[in-house]
């Protein structure tokens, strides 16, 4: 086994446990002290909004499925859709949920299906759909704006994995007045995200939906074990920057070379 | 008594592979299995876009029918889908008898009609990431937003090659934020997607997330 594969199996080995050991010592606690985030925050108040007034929320999944790196995003996205179906199994209209890709189409209706069983919605007007809009950016992008404009989407939830084309749908949108909450796994577009949607979701705050939206103890203790591991590799950075400026880097990698 | 076999079977099929297919990543007497696994991901994917495109058709044939004022967009996306799919046959079909690749009618749909059509798409979206930018100080007042605003400026000034615009101490500025604050701000992001990555695949793996029905 390479230097790297162990260090892969150390970090998985030690995220299992961080993530085990907070579920196990937070499993009687009531309450979790985690930071507000105002985009879940909107999540909430938007689907009480559309439980007041009857209006629909649209839920878009991006484009990414799950083959590839961009997939932890999908399955975030898909996480938050399970979550806003639940909390709004009271709605007169449920939402509706579009992607970018047939596989997460495909597991998004599997969501929906298993959600709406769950919480015993089990008509079929009632059951929302998860519609593939589009397979290539542009066409995704051109297609999720007329659900966007549907006069009754009261607000719109992006969570997955998006480019720049986002900005065409937060921008529709802002036009129709509707809150737009966005999240993205990918670099550029969280910028885009950032000038464009009302309530962004900025760099791992994607994949926290579960431990904001009610999803369970291990969503709050995988918030907890990236904490620990955050710290870990703040230390490790200010370790390495304070042996540089000391010089005692060079001295350790000579010890290690045996040339003292 | 009806018991369900169909949520724990998917459960427990969902976090073998996934499990194996990690495992091929740092063992490497497990590749081979990760790449049989990994080629019939690909194969079920690609069965999974014949469904979507058969849902994408039934959802926009539904459209049609209803009092929309989209079904004009729907009509028209049924039509080019046909259109395309027939002449992907045509050419298929062709090459079947020719006994050589001959994709023409589709690579002429592609180059003078999909093509054109990204690329004036591509163009609109550098308009729309202005409006966004410069909108961004309307939606949220905040020091944040300003900060964003204000390197947006400086770096597009910096970027100028046309005078007056092209000040020394601009371009200076331009590289000093894109080489310090812009690439460690980052790699903050990265690392915090990576984190959030583990996370939701080993919520996965565990069971917690069961993102294919209950």
């Amino acid at each position: 086994m390479s230097a790297t594969g162990f260090t892969g199996i150390v970090v998985i080995v030690l995220f299992v446990g961080l993530m085990v050991f907070f579920s196990f010592i937070n499993k009687d606690r009531k309450t979790y002290n985690i930071r507000p985030i105002p985009a879940y925050k909107k999540i909430i108040e938007e689907i009480n909004v559309s439980v007041e007034d009857g209006s629909q929320l649209h839920i878009s999944l991006g484009r990414g499925g799950i083959t590839g790196p961009e997939s932890a995003a999908g399955l975030a996205g898909l996480g938050i859709l399970k979550q806003v179906i639940e909390k709004s199994s009271v709605c007169d209209h449920p939402p509706v949920a579009s992607t970018g890709n047939p596989v997460i189409s495909i597991l998004a209706q599997d969501t929906i299906k298993g959600s709406s069983k769950a919480i015993s919605v089990t008509d079929n007007i009632k059951n929302p759909s998860g519609e593939l809009i589009g397979v290539t950016p542009f066409s995704y992008a051109a297609g999720a704006l007329s659900t966007i404009r549907n006069d009754n989407v009261s607000a719109n939830i992006h969570t997955g994995y998006f480019g720049n084309e986002i900005t065409w749908i937060t921008t529709a949108g802002e036009r129709q007045s509707s809150p737009t909450i966005a999240g993205t796994s990918q670099l550029t577009a969280q910028a885009v995200i950032y000038a464009s949607a009302s309530d962004p979701l900025i760099g791992e705050e994607l994949f926290a939906g579960g431990a904001y939206l009610g999803a369970g103890k291990m969503h709050q203790a995988s918030i907890s074990a990236q904490d620990v591991v955050r710290w870990i590799i703040i230390f490790i950075i200010l370790a390495s920057v304070f042996l540089n400026i000391f010089g005692i880097d060079v001295f350790i990698e000579n010890i290690l070379a045996g040339s003292m | 008594m009806k018991i369900n076999l169909k949520s724990p079977v998917s459960t427990a099929v969902a976090i073998g592979v996934g499990i194996i297919v990690l495992a091929g990543y740092f063992i490497p007497s497990f590749i081979n299995i990760r790449f049989i696994l990994l080629r019939a991901g690909l194969v079920l994917a690609a069965v999974a876009l014949l469904v979507g495109i058969i849902n994408l058709i039934t959802v926009h044939v539904k459209k049609l029918g209803a009092d929309s004022e989209n079904s004009g967009y729907s009509l028209i996306l049924v039509i080019a889908l046909l259109a395309t799919l027939i002449i992907g046959i045509i050419d298929m079909v062709q090459t079947y008898l020719v006994g050589k690749p001959n994709f023409q009618m589709t690579s002429w749909i592609f180059t003078n009609i999909q093509l054109p059509i990204e690329t004036s798409l591509l163009a609109v979206t550098a308009v729309s990431l202005t409006y966004a930018a410069a909108s961004i100080l309307r939606k949220r007042m905040d020091l944040f937003s300003i900060i964003f605003f204000l390197v947006v400026l400086l770096v597009l000034l910096g970027s100028f090659s046309i005078p007056p615009a092209t000040l020394p101490f601009l371009h200076v500025i331009r590289e000093w934020i894109l080489r310090v604050p812009a690439l460690g701000g980052a790699r903050g992001l990265l690392l915090g997607i990576a984190l959030g990555t583990i996370t939701t695949g080993i919520r996965v793996l565990m069971g917690t997330d069961r993102p294919y029905g209950e």
